[in-house]
């Protein structure tokens, strides 16, 4: 097993980011009644909890997603803090104007909760994997995309801090693993590095987390020493963290549980083009939809978009050839 | 209600100053939503000049009534509103459309305080007034510590008056916008009678008249089968505009949303952009509306 930072806590059992929300905006709302749980008919973190504690602060719109939304500015514009819970493609997509109009243009204290990702029954209606693509370019949005149950408790308390709007992405996918220890630091904008590498590093974000630590075993294995770093905040990216690896190790392999195209990868690499340009992997799904496939016993999409630990090992060692080549042609 | 001979006059008055400014305004870019903003004149100087909470000294006063203008390419009317009433200076009306002007092509919140709602893209003007109009009624709840079950519904009836009340107004084109009717559902579920809706109904949209375009009518019989109070009135005569005003508000407290449907003419009150039911007019059309419309309007 290779080493890393101490507020690694690496535990093979899930660890569920609804879990975390739940844990946090419950906590945030029991002390400040200004949060208030906005529903989309799609349930919600802590839905139980506001039920019984504080039903006045529960408003339901119905499958009504356009207004709900520009309802939340309103409730923003007056000093409250409204969540929104549903699917990404319904609560963003559905109200993709709606946000950029009445929400990000005044910079509205609104927060959302988006469920996407490639996994999943439901299939391309439900698991959609551009949502990341989609936001990115939305000025004054800040994205967060949390890897586990803690992580997800850390970035919702650091959301509910932040004054402005965010979109927090709960990934749609199989288990993660427990990752980080209870006290790790979280800061908005800033990556965390889960392990220092010499050879390649990987730069993943939210489930593909959990892949990337089980990658990392095969890549030991192989003798190769591969930093880790988990980008959790997706806008603004660190720029600093991402070319600090590509200085440190000369080759990035990023993993993230959506399109290819405007996501992570994209991200990555328009940082490194303008700075520091540097051989790159993009792991994600290619450019096409996803559809429904079973998680177990046999996880049938994995295995379809390639990310598997395997997959991810065979893209770091693509990555590595790729530095060596271009170090070969600079000789 | 009978309304006071001088306030009537005065407010007609005032009416043909805005015009005036909005004459200033067009004139300064050669463009304009000439239509739009001559029809919601009245309303505006209404809203402004007597009906609504606002003091010109604290625009950001927490307790003053929220104007959301959801057709917010109309927001010359607004802006002429805002220097008559000092919150700027006149010569700011000369820098409509122009880089770093607080007077920008659509009504933006950011940058013009004194305005409650940064538009343009159509429909979505009432849904924030709602969160507004939400927001009055939530604030007397967590005010009080603990009402218990039942929250805040049951409540506010026992208030004589609404802290602030919610205002939107709205073109006619843009009830086709399905979230229109999303947010006419909402606010008859919350029971919101600190909201008052109007829709400036004059008739025509960008392409043509808006019921050849897509019929909205019975725009009556629509709102009231959302659980909505409906009254129309006349929108260019200010006895009409103040009665229903008034009305409306003192309903407050039978939790019903209000709607006001105000038949405008698009273009009011200059030939020249009343036949061509004129949208967004550049160039002669506008200059040649300005030219009429300062002699119709002159300040004697």
């Amino acid at each position: 097993m290779p080493t890393f930072n101490k507020y690694v806590q690496i535990e093979d059992k899930p660890s569920m980011v609804p879990a975390g929300l739940e844990k946090a905006i419950t906590a945030a709302a029991a002390k400040d009644t200004r949060i208030i749980a906005v529903l989309e008919d799609m349930g919600f973190p802590g839905m139980l909890w506001f039920k019984q504690n504080y039903p006045e602060r529960m408003i339901e719109c119905g499958i009504a997603e356009q207004n709900a939304a520009v309802m939340a500015a309103g409730l923003a514009a007056e000093g409250f803090i409204p969540i929104i819970n549903s699917f990404l493609f319904a609560d963003v997509g559905r109200a993709y104007n709606q946000i950029r109009q009445s929400i990000l243009v005044d910079r509205f204290n609104v927060k959302f909760i988006g469920r996407e990702g490639a996994w999943g029954e439901p299939g391309i209606s439900h698991n959609t994997i551009e949502g990341i693509g989609s936001t990115r370019p939305l000025p004054n949005l800040v994205i967060l995309n949390p890897a586990d149950a803690v992580e997800a408790e850390k970035a919702a308390e650091a959301m509910l801090q932040y004054v402005g709007p965010v979109l927090l992405r709960q990934e749609s996918s199989p288990p993660p693993i427990k990752i980080f220890s209870d006290d790790l630091p979280f800061d908005i904008g800033k990556a965390f590095s889960l392990k220092e590498g010499r050879d390649a590093t990987i730069i993943a974000t939210g489930y593909m987390l959990t892949e990337a630590v089980r990658a990392l075993d095969i890549l030991e294995k192989d003798g190769l020493n591969v930093g880790l770093l988990d980008m959790c905040t997706l806008k603004p990216l660190d720029d600093e963290a991402i070319i600090k690896a590509a200085e440190k190790t000369g080759a990035i392999v990023t993993a993230e549980n959506g399109t290819v195209i405007g996501g992570l990868g994209d991200g990555v690499a328009a940082v490194l083009a303008e700075n520091l340009p540097t051989p790159m992997v993009k792991i994600g799904i290619e450019d096409e939809f996803s559809q429904s496939g079973k998680m177990s016993p046999k996880d049938e999409l994995k295995e379809h978009f390639g990310l598997r630990p395997e997959d991810i090992a065979v893209s770091v060692k693509e990555c590595i050839a790729k530095k060596e080549k271009l170090s070969k042609k600079r000789k | 209600m009978a309304h006071h001979e001088k306030l009537i006059k005065d407010l007609e008055k005032k009416a043909d100053q805005i015009r005036r400014d909005c004459f200033e305004i067009f004139g300064s870019t050669q463009m304009g939503h000439a239509g739009g903003t001559m029809s919601i004149i009245e309303l505006i100087t209404a809203l402004y000049f007597h009906h609504m909470k606002f003091d010109p000294k604290n625009v950001d006063w927490p307790e003053r009534d929220r104007l959301v203008l959801s057709k917010a390419h109309c927001c010359e009317a607004i802006y002429a509103a805002l220097v008559e009433l000092g919150v700027y200076p006149r010569k700011t009306l000369g820098t409509y459309y122009c880089f770093g002007s607080p007077f920008q092509g659509h009504a933006d919140r950011w940058c013009t305080p004194g305005i409650d709602y940064s538009g343009g893209s159509l429909g979505q003007g009432l849904s924030f007034a709602i969160g507004m109009a939400l927001a009055e009624k939530m604030k007397s709840v967590v005010k009080d510590v603990n009402i218990g079950q039942g929250g805040f519904l049951q409540r506010y009836v026992v208030r004589f008056d609404p802290l602030y009340r919610s205002y939107c107004i709205l073109g006619d084109g843009e009830c086709h916008e399905g979230m229109v009717w999303e947010a006419a559902m909402f606010a008859a579920k919350y029971k919101l009678d600190n909201l008052i809706a109007i829709i400036d109904y004059n008739k025509f949209s960008l392409d043509g008249p808006t019921n050849e375009i897509m019929n909205v009518e019975p725009l009556v019989e629509k709102w009231k089968s959302f659980g909505w109070w409906v009254t129309e009135v006349d929108g260019h005569d200010f006895r009409q505009i103040l009665d229903a005003l008034e009305l409306a508000s003192k309903l407050y407290g039978d939790y019903r949303p209000k709607c006001i449907i105000a038949h405008t003419i698009k273009g009011h009150g200059i030939p020249a952009w009343e036949r061509e039911h004129i949208h967004l007019g550049r160039g002669a059309v506008i200059m040649k509306g300005i030219e009429e419309g300062r002699k119709k309007y002159a300040d004697i």
